[in-house]
């Protein structure tokens, strides 16, 4: 396992423990808007919900370590499903840290009158695609904090959405093998989500969307140390969402 | 080994994973890895290992952070042969 040093600041670390204070106090009445608009403005449904939850419980309860979600991404929508899909509200307001964080790019949603506040409330933090390193490392260490403080963190693996909307088993990002690599005990949970009639990669799913969500949890490990371990850890992940992918498609008979 | 078979090496680790339209002897030191070649992080991450391979040193998480141009790979591989 990698160390090394993390650059947050008391400061910085009281700005995510007031979000994550402000984020649960006012989650009755966001949460309940956001799941509202989702179910019957949008008319999403996700079809395994009771077993999701109880996986996603199972799972969450009998982590020894840090627990990091790491999602196949299609739409800008995916965190929001997810979260909806793996805890009750009730669930969540009673124990707000199984409601995961995420890091969605600053450009999508910086200055919206909705997405903004939303995204606040929501566990977001920017990150910037393309920024500087300072600024992804800043990102990173925030990850490992709130992951070392017992929170849930949501990550994309690939790095960005699906272009082919298949798993991108090329061009992946090293970065969850990276931050796995650095945690001990860390809980990969790889996450497959998607609507029956999701393509590719959309701006947000189309009406009416059914969604099928799968959990599976390991520990990748690697034999390697540093980059090396991490290019292997990232790979497993990868590996582990495309055998769910292809699971998915050969249960839907493509 | 000197810092211009160094560079001359990185050069042509560099040119296996570059997408930009840049020819191998436009590449200078002060040429950016992820803007000027159009290499995204992962890759850099790949090409580090490469290096690691050609030159036989390792390099850490918090050294492989800092190389942003050919210069700061040449540095760097200059401080650990």
């Amino acid at each position: 396992m990698a160390q090394n040093k993390m650059t947050l600041s008391w400061r910085e670390k009281s700005v995510l423990r007031v979000q994550n204070w402000i984020g649960w106090l006012s989650f009755p009445i966001w949460g309940s808007a956001v799941i509202a608009v989702m179910r019957w403005q949008f008319g999403y449904r996700v079809d395994n919900l009771a077993e999701v939850r109880k996986r996603y419980e199972q799972i969450v309860e009998s982590a020894t370590g840090p627990v990091l979600l790491c999602v196949n991404h299609l739409t800008k929508f995916d965190s929001v499903i997810l979260n909806w899909s793996l805890a009750s509200l009730w669930s969540y307001f009673s124990d707000f840290e199984k409601f995961s964080w995420n890091m969605p790019e600053r450009t999508r949603y910086r200055g919206h009158p909705l997405y903004h506040p939303l995204c606040y409330l929501g566990q977001c933090f920017p990150i910037e695609r393309g920024g500087s390193r300072d600024s992804v490392k800043k990102s990173m260490d925030k990850v490992k904090y709130l992951l070392g403080k017992g929170h849930i963190v949501t990550l994309f693996p690939e790095g960005r959405r699906s272009e082919t909307g298949r798993i991108d088993t090329e061009g992946y990002s090293y970065g969850a093998g990276r931050l796995i690599n650095q945690l001990e005990n860390c809980t990969a949970v790889c996450v497959y989500l998607r609507g029956h009639n999701q393509k590719g990669s959309s701006s947000h799913p189309p009406r009416g969307a059914r969604f099928q969500v799968k959990l599976d949890a390991f520990q990748p490990t690697s034999v390697h140390k540093g980059l090396r371990a991490s290019r292997d850890i990232a790979a497993q992940v990868i590996e582990k969402m495309n055998q769910m992918e292809t699971a998915y498609f050969a249960a839907c008979g493509q | 080994m000197n810092q211009e078979e160094v560079f001359n090496k990185i050069v042509t680790i560099l040119s296996k994973y570059s997408k930009a339209d840049i020819a191998a002897e436009n590449i200078t030191m002060e040429t950016s890895i992820l803007d000027d070649l159009k290499i995204n992080s992962a890759r850099l991450v790949d090409i580090i290992l490469d290096f690691e391979d050609e030159f036989e040193i390792e390099v850490d998480d918090d050294d492989a952070d800092a190389v942003a141009t050919v210069s700061d790979g040449v540095k760097l591989i200059m401080a650990k042969l």
